[in-house]
This record gives structure tokens, sequence and C-alpha cells, in this order.
């Protein structure tokens, strides 16, 4: 495909696009958020952008229970979005998860391999996973919760 | 980015379609055109957009008679009122009013605006060219695609390409079944739910509903059905071969449009715009603009052997501005300075000491202390001296004082 290279897109792309989400202050206290589904800390930002990048990671609750789906973007098939992503669905306890995402993201910390996929982005890919993890957990055991406050109702007076 | 020298281009596969039939002769894929390789600038297409977009405009302007229709004249000085022209007469509540005047009511407007303004902008054949090739170029980027906001997710290839049964299908409801098909209809269904109430005062000048841009179907028959199908459909535009418009190629000078293409338009491609080594049939000379960088991958350029082998060596070694000391204050700093410091002031300190004990010394001798008899005799001294003074203070001669002082009566 006409491949466009990855600096060139994210100067294309850096001052405005579809994601880019502006709202808090100006100058130097502004924060520029992105909410790309394959940026890991949803920040606009070169390293972690998903539209300029050609190998990207994408974190996101997988719909039942504590699952999470991990989706990495396959560099050969960058002209084909339906068919861009390499998915998997985590669903065992979260230190098997942690391990399966340093595995995809950067194996040369889990075991020998000539995959040198995104080191860079370990840090970020875990960060996500245990707020995901988390988020999941927290909607889990939140209704229980409201069960127990419940109180009787106030008789009439 | 594109080579100078002609290199394999890569292949884009035609998307079949259920109706179509199974023997079909022509190739599954075509060669990706020069012009979606070619240089993308959006500086060149907002330039370009933005002085387009402006030929559409009617023009416009108060009337102009507005705010003159009086005869109004100035009252001059003396009445204790502004020299502004006031309307004449009198029986109504408009005499005396200021008229004319851009701050009176019923006055005409500053600058009132006029039929003759410059409402439509000339832009080079060139630069016109430049625009409708980069904006191309950039719907063939599924980044670009995704950032302008189309929904592309399920679509199997950028730039997507559709056999020419397409071109000949009749009915929208068969149009909304293909977009279905090749899983465009997302971005058409996000058009269609996009439609809002514009914000401002252009609610009320005509222009009240605004919604998103879905796909451009591009077709190459003239003469197509294809054009009435797809033409009802929200936020869908239709678009020739030949006539493409870089208002419908980057709405709002935004690149990347998501296009959807039958493969008769996208063989035509090549003969539209020409490629980088033959120039177009269509549009006399012209040649695709070529980047000025081969290679724009910037990491690449500067983690190469060649850029790596000539660059200084990091400077690691970290350099910390020293604070001045004074060294008559600092002793430290003098020693640096003068190693015999030391021994000078060590000498002098010694010196000193000297000095100090021969002087207590000096005047221990001179105070020696005195004898026993010599003792008893400043002793005796002193008390005969007492004794005198006692029996002089009782001196007759003076009892006036006592009187005086009222001691005695």
């Amino acid at each position: 495909m006409a491949t466009v290279s990855e600096p060139l897109i994210w100067e294309i792309v850096r001052n405005n696009n579809a994601f880019l989400v502006k709202q808090f202050g100006n100058g130097n206290a502004k924060v520029q958020f992105s909410k790309e589904k394959n940026n890991l800390y949803n920040i606009h930002s070169f390293k972690y952008s998903g539209l300029a990048n050609k190998k990207t990671i994408s974190i996101q609750p997988g719909g039942k229970d504590l699952s999470v789906v991990l989706a990495t973007s396959k560099k050969k098939q960058q002209n084909k979005p339906a068919s861009v992503s390499h998915r998997s669905l985590l669903k065992k306890e979260f230190n098997k998860m942690a391990k399966a995402v340093t595995n995809q993201v950067n194996p040369l910390k889990v075991q020998v391999s000539d995959n040198y996929y995104r080191p860079d982005l370990t840090k970020a890919a875990l960060a996500r996973l245990s707020a995901v993890h988390r988020s999941l957990k927290v909607a889990k055991s939140g209704p229980k919760k409201r069960n127990r406050q419940r109180q009787p109702l106030p008789k009439a007076i | 980015m594109a080579a100078s020298k002609p290199i394999t281009r890569p292949l884009v596969s035609i998307q079949a379609l259920d109706g179509d039939m199974a023997t079909d002769s022509d190739a599954a894929s075509l060669p990706l055109p020069d012009v979606l390789r070619a240089t993308i600038r959006p500086d060149v297409v907002r330039f370009v957009h933005d002085n387009l977009s402006r030929n559409k405009r009617q023009p416009y302007a108060v009337s102009r008679r507005a705010g003159h229709q009086t005869s109004a004249e100035s009252w001059g000085t003396g009445r204790a009122v502004s020299r502004i022209p006031r309307v004449p007469g009198g029986g109504t509540h408009r005499a005396g009013q200021g008229a004319f005047g851009n701050m009176c009511r019923g006055g005409r407007m500053f600058g009132p605006t006029k039929i003759w303004r410059r409402w439509h902008r000339r832009v080079n054949i060139n630069q016109r060219r430049y625009a409708v090739v980069s904006a191309l170029a950039a719907s063939a980027v599924p980044s670009l695609v995704l950032a302008r906001g189309h929904r592309i997710e399920s679509v199997p290839e950028i730039p997507l390409v559709l056999s020419d049964s397409v071109e000949s299908i009749e009915k929208t409801s068969s149009a909304i079944k293909i977009l279905k098909q090749v899983g465009a209809y997302a971005d058409a269904e996000k058009a269609k739910d996009s439609l809002g109430i514009r914000p401002g005062k252009g609610k009320m000048r005509n222009r009240r509903y605004i919604s998103r841009k879905g796909p451009l179907i591009v077709y190459g028959t003239e003469g197509s059905k294809i054009v009435k199908a797809f033409r009802n459909l929200p936020g869908v535009d239709v678009a020739h071969v030949d006539r493409l418009n870089v208002l419908k190629l980057a709405p709002g000078g935004h690149l990347g449009r998501f296009i959807v293409w039958t493969k008769s338009a996208f063989e035509k491609l090549d003969k539209v715009f020409g490629t980088f080594e033959t120039p177009s049939e269509l549009k006399k000379g012209y040649v695709l603009p070529r980047p000025k960088m081969t290679n724009a991958d910037l990491g690449r350029i500067i983690n190469s052997d060649e850029v790596q082998s000539v660059v200084k060596p990091i400077n690691k070694d970290v350099r910390r501005r020293t604070l001045k000391k004074n060294p008559l204050k600092n002793l430290a700093t003098m020693l640096k300075l003068n190693p015999y410091a030391k021994t000078a002031k060590r000498m002098a300190l010694l010196a000193e000491k000297q000095r100090v004990k021969a002087k207590q010394e000096k005047l221990d001798k001179k105070r020696s202390s005195l004898t026993k008899e010599e003792a008893a005799k400043v002793k005796a001294a002193g008390r005969a001296w007492y004794k005198t003074m006692i029996s002089d203070s009782d001196y007759t001669e003076f009892e006036n004082f006592s009187k005086w002082l009222g001691a005695t009566q």
C-alpha cells in the first residue's frame, strides 16, 4: 500500500483529528487527550498515538466478567481495517493476564525472542491492564455493596 | 512515500459483491494508481478548499438607501444638543430624533455592505489539481480516514474498490445492501444519525440543520444509474472520476474522506491524473507532484548507519558550575591559591602569643608586691589620715552650718 511514514501521519494528525480532546486550560496548563481505542494512556502524543503508529496495542474490557481483550495491530495489514488487529481474549486471573500482556508487548522480558513489538509501551500496557481490571472489579462488586446498604423504608408517622 | 524510480506497485483487491457472476473474467486486483501515492499536503488542501468554498456564495447587502430616507439636517450649535442631523417637523415622535449616523436609531449601518464585495476567488489550476491529488492520496491512508472521523473499522480494505456491478444498481435499497456488504454502511449510518441543529445565527438563515459526511461514491461510467441509487442517502455523496472536486474530497478542508470506488473509476485514475512518469491524458501537461523526501520516516533516517556514523557522540559528562569563594574569608580556598599562607598564618599566631607573653611578664615585674612592713606602714598612714579628718570635722566655727541645717535650735 501507499505506505506513508509514521512521522508524516503524526504531523498531519497532531493539530486536529476526530479523536483529539482539548478542553483543559491553555498554554502550559494544557493537556491533550485522545479517544483512540488503541491509545494506552489516552494521551495525545506520537508515542501513544494509535493513528500514527503501525504497531499499536489496545486493552479493552472483554464484556464478560473480568475478561479483557488484548489487541495488537498487524504491521502488514495496515490497509485492511477489518483485519488489522490481532485480538485475544484474556480471562484468567490477573497475574496470568499480566504475563500474557508482557509477552505480547515486550516478549524479551519473558523469554528469549526475536520479536521486538513495542518494548517502550510495556509499562503503559500493564498500567492500562490493571486500570481496566480494577474498573471491572468495581463494576462487579458495585451492586452487592448497594444491596448491603439498603435500609428498610421508614414507617409513616 | 513513493520512490522516484518505478517500483512494483502494490495491488488493491476488488471486493466482489453477492450478485456477481462467478465467471468474472477480470482480475481480482488492480495495481494502485500513482495518484494515491502522491504527496499529501494538508496546507495546500486547506488553502484551496478555503478559496474554492467561497465560489458558491451569493452577494448580499443592505439596501442602498437604508437609513438615508429622511431629509434630516443638523440643528447646528447653540441648541444644547449634539450636532447630528435631526429629522425635521413636529407632531410625531420621529421629529427631532437623530438620523443617518451609525450610532442613531433608524440610522444607516457602519460601512454598509455592498454587493460588489469580492465574493469569489480564483485559484491557480496547478494548485487546484495539487489539492485534489493530495486529498485522494490521503483517502488511501486508513489512519487519515479514521482521523477524519469516518467509521471504517469493518471495511475490508482501504482504498475500497467495488466490482463494476455496483454501477448498474438503480435502487437505494440495493445501495444500502451493498454498503452493508462491504462494511461501509456504518459510516453512512453515522452521517444519518448525526443530524443536529446548527449553533448560532445560521439557524435563522436557512442553514438550520447540520450533519456529518458519509462515504463518497466515485463511479466511472457516464450516465450510470448509481447516482440515483446513492443520492438519497444522507451524508453520502456521488461523484464521477473525471469531475473530482476538492470540496467533496476534503470537506471542511480536512483530509481523508472515505471513498468507495467502482472498478472502472479506479482503473481510470491513472488516465485522469497521470502517473509519476507519464503526464495525464485528460489534464494537458499535468504530472503528479513528487514528494520532496523519498523516505519521510524520520526515525529511520536518524537511526540509519549513514547518519549515526557521522554524528558526534553524546556528551555525557555533566559539568557543574562552582561557586566562587573569597580567599580572604575562606581559608581552604586561600591555601589552594597560596600554600605558604598556612605557615605564614601559624607564624603570625605564634609571634602574637610570644608578644602577649612578654608584655605580661614585663608588667608583672613592674607590679612587684609589697613587703609586710611596707604594707603595715601604708595601713597606718591611712588610719592616721582618717583620724585627723574626724577630728577636723568637729571644728566649732562651723556651728552656723548646723544651725541652718536645723540640727540645733
